[in-house]
Order: structure tokens, then C-alpha cells, then sequence
């Protein structure tokens, strides 16, 4: 049985269709759903967790129907929506037990005595949720979604608005929680974390799936590394075979090329024959960021690759 | 019901500790109570507190079911509503403890009201009597709790209902039988006044107050009641899916 099938799943508001024919099976690993703003991320989140009705199509939660069997799968799913609510004149500890006891938990005290423990709560249990930092709120989000042991997790937007350290300790947790079994739905606008924590990213642009498979494979996919030379004076263009020219700026060109290493004397020698000096040159693999640029890039800008290419580059500089 | 209980604690909590708006909320009714009902020079009754006093009654009770409107509004543009709706406890469950606690958030102000009014004069009443009282007010804050939700729900955002909440409340209250009996009205507004379902309420508590079963006011509010809890129902499902 999957923890999560989705099979043709489609969502029209009005006419604007957000979730296009999504056709998903996701199991015991973590699961990230990459997309632009307005690509159907939340949209599909909604569907799966029984707070909006598939147009078309059908979804299923440990093989019960989202539509048809609604109670059934409240039961096995925790949900935790990007807006960050927590009743900030409550206490952790309250915020938690009103958790516990509407799950209808057999023990709810002591059950919200362990998740508060988990996420490293307990010692701020008894403060109003007032004084805690978005860090702080966002595990004691978790600890809510965890006080029925629910067998799917689905967090949208987990990391938004947290500094460094509080989104590092909060992929710890679903790391974790990974390993003892638990299957968790994310999306996200953080490439880097995708690439870092998740087991398989799919990558959503206007409603469907365009790219889906583990990160490393998605950037092997790509099959191009990214080259970037520091020159002297402003060349004109460079034709190499098999390189492309991305973009340059600050006397910076950037290239992208199938084989960067037979590539990059070729770049030197081409830029030689102009009279121009090159003073620094380096090459990388390319990163999640290239993969999605190159995915939805395309798919919604057709024939703009370049643009768009050129905009990543900029962005990678600061 | 699961969960209700949970629903109504949470509300609890969350309200006795903003203190200022358990105050700011009695301040209005006990301003009409003192400073109306001791001093308007009235010569239809010899005792104008003893009068007036079920009409600021009912008064706190609409004030409290209409400042009540937001609370399920701002669980939805908060965040907490989605959050609520995706678990397994039955979802009508979150509609049934917003109109009870909203009932019995203006049951506890509305005592508080009656012991000023006892103590700045009002006559004082058998238990039954207040019994009867009480019966109908929580009667009247379901209708007002669950109509304010509705309306609230189907506006959707915070500054229509605001503009809303303060378009409705002092004409409702104005043209009710609270300030004067149905005698000394012009005959317009008696007319009004007779269709207003403030007046209803105010009656009944009146009545009680008197000694008498307004059996046909209470008849009138429960099938209002029942009307608009249903309209309620309606209103909350088709928000929720």
C-alpha cells in the first residue's frame, strides 16, 4: 500500500486549471514539491489533506480516498499549513495538549510532554507562545502534528522565514522522523535544502510534473557543467561547439558546456585569439537551482533559456 | 460532539487572558445601565432600572454574539481553521463550540450586568425567575452567535463585518422594546419594534421578570434559533471543502 497515490489529479478554479492531471506515488522517504509561486504546490497539499475537492482524478491516503473516505484519512495525516498558527496567548504545553485532545489521543498529558521533549521544547514548555522565535513556533508546529504518531506528514513551505540555524535544526527533526518510518510531503521554494535533505524532488510548473526524480539524478540529467572566466576587456562572441555563452557582466563571462574540462582551454584560446586576457577561470557541477531553471524555465518562457540562465548566474554572484 | 469542549477551552483561555477586552466589553452596557437607567426621567414606570434592565440584558448578549462573528472569520484567515479541518474530529465540531462559547462568554458578561443592576437598584428575583432568564438569553445568544458567524463567514474579511457590526447594532437595539414599552411608541416604530427579534427576547425576560412564561417569545426564538443555526451549517460546509 503507498503512502501517498495521486492518479490523474486535476483542479480547476473556475477555468484556471492549478493542478493539471498530477499522477504521484510516494512512500516512505521524503518527498519534495518544487515549484514557482502559483505552479500548484499548495493547491495539491489542499487536495491531499481533504481541505479541497479534486476536480477530476482521485488521490489516496494509505489506500483510503481522500474524497470518499475523509475521516480515514484525517486519521493518518498531520498537516502543518505555511502560515505559522499558534495561538500566541497559549502556552507551548497548551498549544500542544488542544492537539492531543482533539486527536483523541489515549494519553494526551504525557503524550505532549514527549513531543514537546522531541523538539526540544520542554524547558519553554510553560511560556506564552508570544515569547517564542519563528524557529521555536515552527517545532512546536511539529510537536501538534506529532502527538498522534501520524503515518503521513505533510508540511508546506516548512523552512519560510527562518534564519539558518532554525531551518537546519527543523530538517534534523524530519530527517529523523524519516527514519522512524514516517512518509512527509514538503514544498518548498529552497533548492539548496531540497538537494540537501530530501529523497526525491519533483519539480511542479503550471499544474504538472515536469522533472521527478532524486536530486543527484535530476542534476546528472542536466549533463552540463557551468563555466565562469574572469577577463580583461570586453570580448565579442565566442563560438565553440558544443559551449554556450549565459551571460557576462563585471568582466565576468559565464558559459555553460557538455564537457566543461575539454572545454575550458577552448574558451582560453578562443578568447587569446580576441586579444583578450583571461585572469581566472572555474568550473562547477551544476545545482538543483539549473535543474529547476532548466525545467521551468523552459516550460514557461519558450525560447528565453538564455535569459533566464543569465538571471541565475546573476544570482548565484551575490 | 469531539472536540467541542477542546474548541470552547481554547476560546476560554485566549479570552481571560486579553484583559482588556473582557472590560472593554462591559463598559457599554453598564454606560446605559447607570448612566440611562438611573437618570432618564421617565413617567411610564416608577422603577426605569427595573425596566430597562432586561433590555440591557438582551443588549450585552447581542454585543457579545456580534463582536463573536470574527472569532471563526479570523481562525480561517489565520490559518487555524485549515489546520482544525484537517483532523479526524468531526468538523461541525468547530462551528458547535464557536456559537457556545460565544453563548456563554455573553452568559458571563450578561451576569455580570444583572449584579450591577441589583446592586444600583434593581428589584431582585426568585431563582426560578432567573432561571427562566438565563433560558432565554442563552436561547437568544445561539440566534445572535450563529447569525453573526454566518455573516461574518460569507463577508470574509474583517473590515466589511467591522463596518457591518456597527451598522446593525445600535439601530437593532434603538428600535426594540429595551428603552420604552410598546404603549408610549409612535406607532411606527411600534410596528418595528414588534418584528425586531431583540424584542422578543427583551419581552420574554420581561415577562419572566414579572412573574409570567413567555412561552410564545421562547417559541419564536427557538425556531429562529433552529432557522438560522441551520443556514449556519450550510454556510460553514460550503466554506470548508
Amino acid at each position: 500500500m503507498n503512502a501517498i497515490e495521486t492518479t490523474g489529479l486535476t483542479k480547476y478554479y473556475d477555468k484556471l486549471c492549478a493542478v493539471d492531471h498530477l499522477s504521484l506515488l510516494v512512500n516512505n522517504e521524503i518527498f519534495a514539491l518544487l515549484g514557482p509561486n502559483g505552479s500548484g504546490k499548495t493547491t495539491t497539499v489542499l487536495m491531499l489533506t481533504t481541505l479541497l475537492r479534486p476536480t477530476e482524478g482521485s488521490a489516496a491516503i494509505c489506500g483510503h480516498d481522500v474524497v470518499r473516505e475523509g475521516e480515514e484519512v484525517r486519521k493518518r495525516l498531520s498537516y502543518v499549513p505555511q502560515d505559522m498558527a499558534v495561538d500566541i496567548k497559549l502556552t507551548g504545553r497548551e498549544n500542544v495538549l488542544l492537539f492531543a485532545r482533539l486527536y483523541g489521543i489515549a494519553n494526551p498529558k504525557d503524550t505532549t510532554d514527549e513531543v514537546l521533549a522531541i523538539m526540544e521544547l520542554s524547558d519553554r514548555a510553560d511560556d506564552l507562545i508570544r515569547t517564542y522565535s519563528g524557529g521555536m513556533r515552527r517545532r512546536l508546529e511539529l510537536a501538534q502534528a506529532l502527538v498522534h504518531e501520524p503515518d503521513v506528514l505533510f508540511l508546506d513551505e516548512p523552512t519560510i522565514g527562518l534564519d539558518v540555524t532554525a531551518r537546519k535544526k527543523i530538517w534534523e527533526h524530519i530527517r529523523q522522523l524519516r527514519k522512524n518510518g514516517m512518509t512527509i510531503f514538503v514544498t518548498t521554494h529552497y533548492m539548496d535544502e531540497a538537494d540537501q535533505f530530501c529523497d526525491r524532488v519533483g519539480i511542479i510548473s503550471r499544474g504538472a510534473i515536469v522533472a521527478l526524480d532524486t536530486p543527484a539524478a535530476l542534476k546528472a540529467q542536466l549533463e552540463k557543467d557551468v563555466i565562469t572566466a574572469k577577463v580583461s576587456g570586453s570580448p565579442g562572441p565566442v563560438e565553440i561547439g558544443g559551449v554556450r555563452c549565459v551571460g557576462q557582466m563585471n568582466g565576468e563571462i559565464t558559459f555553460t558546456a557538455d564537457n566543461g574540462r575539454e572545454a575550458m582551454p577552448l574558451i582560453v584560446r578562443a578568447l587569446e585569439t580576441q586579444g583578450i586576457m583571461v585572469t581566472s577561470l572555474s568550473m562547477r557541477e551544476p545545482t538543483l537551482d539549473d535543474v529547476f531553471l532548466h525545467a521551468v524555465g523552459t516550460a514557461e518562457e519558450p525560447g528565453h533559456f538564455d535569459y533566464q540562465q543569465f538571471r541565475t548566474m546573476l544570482r548565484r554572484r551575490k | 460532539m469531539r472536540g467541542v469542549k477542546d474548541y470552547i477551552v481554547r476560546d476560554m483561555i485566549k479570552w481571560f487572558r486579553s484583559p482588556v477586552s473582557v472590560v472593554s466589553m462591559l463598559v457599554m452596557p453598564a454606560a446605559w445601565l447607570i448612566f440611562v437607567g438611573l437618570a432618564l426621567p421617565v413617567s411610564f414606570t416608577g422603577n426605569y432600572l427595573d425596566f430597562i434592565t432586561p433590555g440591557i440584558l438582551v443588549m450585552t448578549m447581542l454585543s457579545s454574539s456580534l463582536n463573536g462573528g470574527t472569532l471563526l472569520m479570523f481562525d480561517k484567515i489565520l490559518g487555524f481553521l485549515n489546520k482544525f479541518l484537517a483532523l479526524p474530529t468531526p468538523r461541525e465540531s468547530i462551528l458547535v463550540g464557536k456559537i457556545l462559547f460565544i453563548t456563554i462568554r455573553g452568559a458571563i458578561q450578561a451576569t455580570i450586568i444583572l449584579v450591577i443592576a441589583v446592586l444600583i437598584g434593581a428589584t431582585i428575583l426568585s431563582p426560578a425567575q432567573y432561571g427562566m432568564i438565563y433560558l432565554i438569553l442563552l436561547l437568544f445568544g445561539f440566534l445572535m452567535s450563529a447569525c453573526a458567524t454566518t455573516i461574518a463567514l460569507y463577508l470574509g474579511d474583517h473590515d466589511s463585518y467591522a463596518a457591518f457590526n456597527t451598522m446593525i447594532s445600535m439601530p437593532l437595539f434603538f428600535t426594540s422594546s429595551a428603552l420604552m414599552p410598546y404603549n408610549v411608541m409612535p406607532a411606527w416604530l411600534r410596528t418595528i419594534a414588534r418584528l425586531n427579534p431583540l424584542s422578543y427576547a427583551i419581552d420574554a425576560v420581561r415577562a419572566a421578570g414579572a412573574g409570567t412564561v413567555p412561552l410564545l417569545q421562547i417559541g419564536l426564538l427557538v425556531a429562529m434559533g433552529g432557522v438560522v443555526i441551520a443556514i449556519c451549517m450550510q454556510m460553514f460546509r460550503r466554506v470548508t471543502v
